[in-house]
């Protein structure tokens, strides 16, 4: 269960635009990360959804939504529910091809609700 | 085994603790209710009885006939043989009848098993109650101190139910009971791990974080852990994570020229040469050590 979860957020890593990809568990706690090194910005927007996730979350539950995005400088920030208790969060860059990266996050929260 | 360590027992967390709990200190696990702190307080006590050494639980809310069938419902029959062999001693005392907690806990430990015992276990270590802050640190400290020249002890703290909300989830840190009840002896410790539990049932609500590990490279992930008939904890760290932190050799002719620098360096230079050679052994990121060690070497 835990490499198919590994494979996931690897093959979402891999698709073009994207520049980091994270598993969150609903409290905001990190449960797995691809970032490409250390990149200042990257690290306050991390730091940035730790402290806010659960409460984005609740919004999003009060409001009916099933995703959500957020721009921050050049980078496009999507967040979407995988589980019950886990949220996926991919941050691309602003001319990355948006559509794709939409509809592959969403596949990746399906395959990582079957094996959560 | 690693020299110095004693294994904590629990499938799959020594791999993550570089070893496991260092010899002669004192550990905390912390936790809400049902996360199964007992459950590792008995595994941790199983696993050196089964290895011949000696025990003493110091319960402060269960009896030793409550013990007795909990081990027994989870697969542990063995435990009441070890209590009539007397390698097991479990006492059972009041945290409220302690006049001077920091006297009386050593003393009971020292009464109970006498010479040298390498497990100890403390079950809650919250009941005990201390006249005021002040005096409450100055005790845990002492406390702790003895506990430290008599063995290998694991406390058990409980996190207070009402400290959880849909904000926090029990978070140290993030949690104002936490400070009040739990800070000091978090801080004292070795060791602590976090044991949680979110409730929704799926892979990742059950997790243990290692808060600290003094001295040790330890793992900084969550990771889920099950308790299983039988078995009791069993914690699925990944591969990738025990190889995040595993030391790497392949930057191993880094280091090598950093410490032929440090030769043109006199004094100065043969301990900085010390300092790196630890790095390089304990190096276990996958990013070229070059800038830390010129930042090293320029200063």
């Amino acid at each position: 269960m835990k490499i198919k979860l590994e494979d996931t957020l690897d093959q979402l890593y891999e698709i073009e635009g994207i520049e980091a990809c994270m598993l969150y568990r609903i409290d905001g706690v990190p449960i797995t990360i691809r970032v490409p090194g250390y990149r200042e910005y990257l690290l306050e927007t991390m730091f940035w959804l730790e402290k806010h996730i659960s409460r984005v979350l609740g919004e999003m539950n009060r409001e009916g939504l099933k995703e959500t995005i957020f721009y921050f400088r050049n980078n496009r920030i999507l967040i979407v529910p995988s589980s019950k208790s886990t949220v996926l969060v991919t941050i691309a860059k602003a001319e990355a091809n948006q559509q794709l990266i939409s509809l592959e996050a969403l596949r990746a929260t399906r395959i990582i609700e079957d094996n959560i | 085994m690693k020299k110095g360590r004693i294994l904590t027992g629990i499938y799959g967390l020594d791999d993550l603790m570089d070893g496991g709990f260092r010899e002669n200190t004192v550990n905390s696990i912390c936790g809400g209710p049902g996360v199964g702190k007992t459950t590792f307080a008995l595994q941790y006590s199983l696993f050196g009885l089964d290895r011949g050494e000696k025990v003493l639980y110091v319960s402060f809310e269960m009896s030793e006939r409550q013990i007795i069938r909990d081990c027994k419902d989870i697969g542990w029959v063995a435990i009441k043989d070890y209590i009539d062999d007397g390698d097991l001693k479990i006492v059972h005392i009041f945290g409220e009848d302690l006049e001077f907690p920091s006297l009386d806990i050593t003393e009971i430990i020292k009464k109970s098993i006498p010479g040298h015992h390498p497990r100890i276990v403390i079950d809650p270590f919250t009941y005990p109650t201390f006249y005021s802050d002040k005096e409450k640190r100055k005790s845990i400290s002492t406390i702790f101190q003895d506990l430290r020249t008599l063995g290998t002890t694991l406390v058990v703290l409980e996190e207070p139910s009402d400290g959880f909300s849909a904000t926090n989830y029990g978070i140290p840190g993030e949690n104002p009971h936490m400070n009040r009840f739990l800070a000091t002896p978090l801080y004292l410790s070795d060791t602590v791990l976090f044991l949680q539990n979110l409730g929704f049932g799926e892979m990742y609500d059950r997790t243990i974080r290692i808060m600290k590990h003094r001295g040790s490279k330890h793992g900084e992930g969550i990771y889920p852990y099950s308790i299983e008939t039988g078995l009791g904890i069993v914690l699925r760290a990944s591969k990738k994570q025990i190889d995040r932190i595993t030391p790497k050799t392949k930057f191993d002719d880094k280091f090598k020229e950093a410490l032929e620098k440090t030769k043109s360096m006199g004094k100065l230079g043969e301990k900085l040469a010390v300092r790196i050679e630890s790095l390089r052994k304990n190096w276990i990121h996958d990013e070229n050590p070059q800038p830390i060690l010129e930042l090293v070497l320029e200063e």
